[in-house]
C-alpha cells in the first residue's frame, strides 16, 4: 500500500512542508519580494540573506516563499480546470457512444494536435497576462489526457454487470454516468490529476520565463525569467528557483507514482 | 613571460593610438570586412525607411550631400561646396562633376530634386525637409532648394542616412509614393555610394562591394563588405570573441558590453552616436490623474535614484542624460538632477493633495514595450513604494500592443527611448511640441503641453544664429528639466565593437550609418 511505498512517502513529507511554506509563508517571512531590501547580486548567506539579492536587490528568499503560492495554487487551479473539462468531455463521450462520442474526441483530437505550449502562449497574448488567464490557458490545453482516460474507464466499465444492474433497476443516465461508473473510474483519473498538478506548475514556469506573466505577482518561473540574463553574474539567482520547481514537480510525480501503485488493483499486494 | 608583458604593452599603446583617432601613415587597400546587422533588414533604401538597421547598408548604398565630423562640422561629401542665402530661404548644392550611380548613369541635380521629393512623400521624419517647397535645377551640377522659411536642421538633414540619393531613371518609373515598396529596394539596387550591392539575404547576411567608379578618387579602400545578419546579442559577443566579426555597431546590453572590453583584442567605444542620439526616459502621461500635477512628476523623480539605474542596470556603460537632446549634441546644456530625496518626495507629494490613506498615496501603473527594459520598470516600482506609491506593471503581449496604448494615452508612466536623429527639429521637438500630441508611438505621446516651449521651438527652428538657436534651446531644455513631461535617466549605451584588424572605424556623430569608405583591414 501507499504507505509502505518508502519514496512516495517521503515525497508526500517534502510536499506537506512545501504547501505549509506556501500557506504560512507570508506570515513566517513578511519581506515584500518586489522590495529592494539590499544591493544587488549579493550571495547567498552573505548579509544576513539566506538565499542573496537579484539584480535589483530583491530578497530571493521571500521571492522562493510568495512564488511558491503562486506556482502552487495556479498548478492546483490549472489541474481541476482541465480535470472539470476531461471528466466532462470524457464520461460523455464514454457513455453516450454514438455520434456524441464521435464529435467529442474529434475535438479532444484537435486540442491533442496543438502545441500545447504554442497554444497557451497565444492564449495569454491575446486575453492578457493574469493570473486568472494563465491558469485557464493551461487548462484549456492540457484537459486531452484526462478525457481519453476517461473515456476508456467509461468503455469499461459501462458493461459491467453491477452497471447494468442499476440501469435495469431503472437509474437515470445522470445517476449512472456520476453515481455509478464515474466513482469506480476514478483511480486512473487521481493518479492523472496528481501528475497534471506537476506539469501545471511546470508549464507556468514555462510561460513566465517566456515573460508571459502577470509582472504584478512574483512565481518561481518569473524570477527564473527575469533573472536569466544574468546567469553568468548571478547563477544562484536562476539556480535556486529551479531547484524548487525541479522539488515540487519530483515530488508529485513520486506521489501520483505512490497512488498509482495504491490505487492499480493488479499491483495490489494481498 | 618577459615577451609576453612586452607584447601586452605594445598592445595597449597600439589601441592607445588607435582610440585617440590618430591614423597612422597611409592605409591598406583590399580586404572584406565582416560586420554584423543586429536585425533583419526591411528596406534597404535609406531615402524611404527610417531605422539603424537600414542606415548602415544605407549609407553604404547611397551618398548625401554631406558627411559630418566627429566635431558636428558638415564636410563635401556629394556636394562639393554648398551656399546659403542670407534671408536662410534658399540653399544652393554644388555637386561634384564627376558622380556616377552603380549603373555608370551621372549624378545630376534631377536626382537630387526627385530624392528630396520622395523623401518628402515617403520618409517617416516629415520635419527635415517640410520647409523645402521647391528645387531648382539651374544646370546638372547645381540643385537650388527653396524654403518657406530658414530651416537650419537641413544640414544635419543633408547627411548620414538621412538624404540618400537615389536615381531618377530607376526609382522615378511610377508614382513617388510607390518607391516605399519599389521592387529594386532590396535587388538590383543602383545606388550612388561607395559600395555596390553583390546579394541581400534577409535573416542572413547582405554583401556588398567596392564600386569602382565611386566619385572619391581612391576610395573606398575595402574590397568588400560583409554584413551578416545576428539577432542574438549573445552569438554576436561569441563572433566578436573569436574574430568572426571584425566590426559591429549598435551594441546596447551592458552585460554584453563589459564583457567584450575585457578582450584584448577588441576596442569598445560608446563614442559616435551623437548624431542618432538614443537616450532613456521615463515617460509621464501629463493629461491624466496625478501625473498631470507637475509636483507628483517630480516627487517621483526624486524618488527615482539615477544612481542606481546607471550602477547596477547599466552596469556603468551609459551616461548621464538630463535634458532631452542627447548629452553629445552641441546643443546639449546640462541639468539640474533629481537627487534621490525621499522625504522632498513625500513633501511633494502632500502639497499635491494625495497623504498617506491606510498606506498608500496613489496607485499608477507602469508600462514597457520590450522585453529589455523590464528591469528599470520593476525598479520604479520598487523604487516608488518607499513613497507609498503603488505601481501596477503592465506587461504588453508585444510591441504594436504597447505602441497602441502609448499613442492613444492609456498609461500613466511608460519607460521608452527616443532617439534624436541628429538636429533637434528632427528627433527632439515631436516629444515636446503640442500640436505633435498624435496618434502614433514616439509622438508627444505625454500630452505635454506649454505655450513657452511650443514658441521656444518655433523659434530655434528657423533661427540661423547658431549662438542665438543655442540661447533658445538652453531655456527650451531648463523648462522640460523643471515641469519633467519625461523624467530623463540616461543615455542609451550604444557602443562600437571592432578588433584591432580595422582602422578608421566610424566613430563620428552617425555610428554606422555613415560611409565607411576610410575605413581598412591591417592583415
Amino acid at each position: 500500500m501507499f504507505r509502505g511505498n518508502t519514496a512516495a512517502m517521503f515525497a508526500l513529507i517534502v510536499l506537506g512542508l512545501i504547501m505549509l511554506c506556501a500557506i504560512l509563508g507570508p506570515w513566517i517571512y513578511p519581506t515584500d519580494p518586489f522590495d529592494m531590501v539590499w544591493a544587488p547580486f549579493s550571495p547567498p548567506g552573505v548579509d544576513g540573506f539566506l538565499l542573496g539579492t537579484d539584480y535589483l536587490g530583491r530578497d530571493l528568499l521571500a521571492a522562493l516563499i510568495h512564488g511558491s503560492r503562486v506556482s502552487i495554487v495556479i498548478g492546483l487551479a490549472a489541474a481541476s480546470v482541465s480535470i472539470v473539462i476531461g471528466v466532462t468531455v470524457g464520461a460523455l463521450a464514454g457513455f453516450y457512444l454514438g455520434w456524441v462520442e464521435e464529435l467529442l474526441m474529434r475535438i479532444t483530437e484537435f486540442f491533442q494536435v496543438l502545441p500545447t505550449l504554442l497554444f497557451s502562449m497565444v492564449i495569454v497574448a491575446l486575453f492578457g497576462a493574469s493570473l486568472p488567464m494563465i491558469t485557464l490557458a493551461i487548462g484549456v490545453v492540457s484537459w486531452t489526457a484526462v478525457a481519453r482516460v476517461t473515456r476508456s474507464e467509461f468503455l469499461r466499465i459501462r458493461e459491467l454487470e453491477y452497471v447494468m444492474a442499476s440501469r435495469a433497476s431503472g437509474a437515470t443516465n445522470s445517476k449512472l454516468m456520476f453515481r455509478v461508473i464515474l466513482p469506480n473510474a476514478l483511480p486512473p483519473i487521481i493518479v492523472q490529476a496528481a501528475l497534471m498538478v506537476g506539469s501545471a506548475i511546470l508549464f507556468e514556469a514555462g510561460l513566465s520565463f517566456l515573460g508571459l506573466t502577470d509582472p504584478n505577482v512574483v512565481s518561481w518561473g518569473q524570477v527564473i525569467g527575469s533573472n536569466r540574463q544574468y546567469i553568468l553574474d548571478a547563477s544562484y539567482t536562476v539556480t535556486i528557483p529551479g531547484l524548487a520547481i525541479f522539488v515540487t514537480v519530483l515530488c508529485i510525480s513520486l506521489v501520483g507514482d505512490g497512488l498509482n501503485d495504491a490505487l492499480n488493483p493488479k499491483l495490489r499486494s494481498r | 613571460m618577459k615577451y609576453s608583458i612586452k607584447g601586452i604593452v605594445a598592445s595597449v599603446a597600439l589601441s592607445a593610438v588607435m582610440a585617440t583617432g590618430v591614423i597612422a601613415e597611409g592605409h591598406k587597400t583590399g580586404g572584406t570586412l565582416v560586420t554584423v546587422l543586429g536585425s533583419n533588414v526591411r528596406n534597404l533604401n535609406s531615402a524611404v525607411q527610417s531605422g539603424i538597421v537600414t542606415g548602415y547598408p544605407g549609407a553604404q548604398l547611397f551618398a548625401s550631400p554631406m558627411r559630418y565630423d566627429e566635431n558636428w562640422e558638415p564636410q563635401p561629401y556629394l556636394a562639393e561646396s554648398w551656399n546659403v542665402s542670407d534671408d536662410g530661404l534658399t540653399v544652393t548644392l554644388n555637386l561634384v562633376k564627376n558622380a556616377k550611380f552603380h549603373d555608370g548613369a551621372p549624378i545630376t541635380s534631377e536626382d537630387i530634386a526627385f530624392s528630396v521629393e520622395v523623401i518628402k512623400a515617403n520618409h517617416p521624419f516629415k520635419s527635415m525637409f517640410a520647409p523645402v517647397e521647391s528645387v531648382d535645377t539651374p544646370d546638372a551640377h547645381t540643385a537650388v532648394l527653396n524654403l518657406s522659411k530658414p530651416h537650419p536642421a537641413l544640414m544635419l538633414a543633408m547627411s548620414g542616412q538621412l538624404m540618400s540619393i537615389i536615381p531618377k531613371h530607376i526609382y522615378g518609373d511610377g508614382e513617388i509614393t510607390d518607391v516605399k515598396t519599389h521592387p529594386r529596394n532590396n535587388e538590383n539596387v543602383v545606388g550612388s555610394g561607395p559600395f555596390k550591392l553583390v546579394e541581400f539575404k534577409n535573416g542572413e547576411h547582405v554583401i556588398l562591394e567596392r564600386f569602382d567608379d565611386f566619385f572619391i578618387e581612391g576610395r573606398p579602400y575595402l574590397d568588400r563588405v560583409v554584413m551578416r545578419i545576428i539577432t542574438d546579442p549573445a552569438a554576436r559577443a561569441i563572433a566578436y570573441e573569436n574574430g568572426e566579426i571584425h566590426m559591429g555597431a549598435f551594441e546596447s546590453l551592458p552585460r554584453i558590453i563589459n564583457r567584450l572590453k575585457k578582450v584584448d583584442t577588441l576596442t569598445v567605444t560608446p563614442d559616435g552616436y551623437g548624431a542618432i542620439g538614443p537616450i532613456d526616459w521615463l515617460a509621464m502621461n501629463t493629461a491624466k490623474g496625478p501625473l498631470s500635477d507637475v509636483r507628483v512628476r517630480k516627487a517621483i523623480a526624486y524618488a527615482v535614484d539615477k544612481n542606481f539605474i546607471h550602477k547596477a542596470l547599466m552596469q556603468g556603460t551609459a551616461s548621464d542624460s538630463t535634458s532631452g537632446i542627447h548629452p553629445d549634441s552641441p546643443f546639449y546644456v546640462a541639468q539640474d538632477g533629481y537627487d534621490v530625496d525621499l522625504e522632498k518626495s513625500a513633501v511633494l507629494l502632500d502639497e499635491a493633495g494625495f497623504p498617506v490613506k491606510d498606506g498608500s498615496r496613489m496607485s499608477l501603473t507602469i508600462d514597457f514595450g520590450w522585453p529589455g527594459v523590464k528591469p528599470q520598470v520593476e525598479y520604479v516600482k520598487a523604487a516608488l513604494k518607499k513613497v507609498n506609491i503603488d505601481v501596477e506593471v503592465r506587461a504588453s503581449a508585444d510591441f504594436p500592443t504597447w505602441a497602441k496604448k502609448m499613442g492613444t494615452g492609456d498609461f500613466d508612466m511608460s519607460w521608452d527611448t527616443v532617439f534624436n536623429w541628429g538636429d533637434p527639429v528632427i528627433g527632439v521637438h515631436r516629444t515636446y511640441d503640442s500640436t505633435n500630441i498624435l496618434k502614433g508611438v514616439w509622438s508627444n505621446t505625454q500630452s505635454y503641453s506649454n505655450a513657452r516651449v511650443d514658441e521656444l521651438m518655433a523659434m530655434a527652428a528657423v533661427e540661423t544664429d547658431i549662438e542665438k538657436r543655442k540661447a533658445l534651446y538652453t531655456e527650451f531644455q531648463e523648462i522640460i528639466a523643471d515641469e519633467l513631461p519625461v523624467y530623463h535617466t540616461n543615455t542609451l549605451p550604444y557602443h562600437t565593437v571592432f578588433n584591432d584588424k580595422v582602422k578608421n572605424a566610424p566613430m563620428g556623430i552617425w555610428g554606422t550609418s555613415t560611409p565607411i569608405d576610410t575605413v581598412w583591414l591591417d592583415e
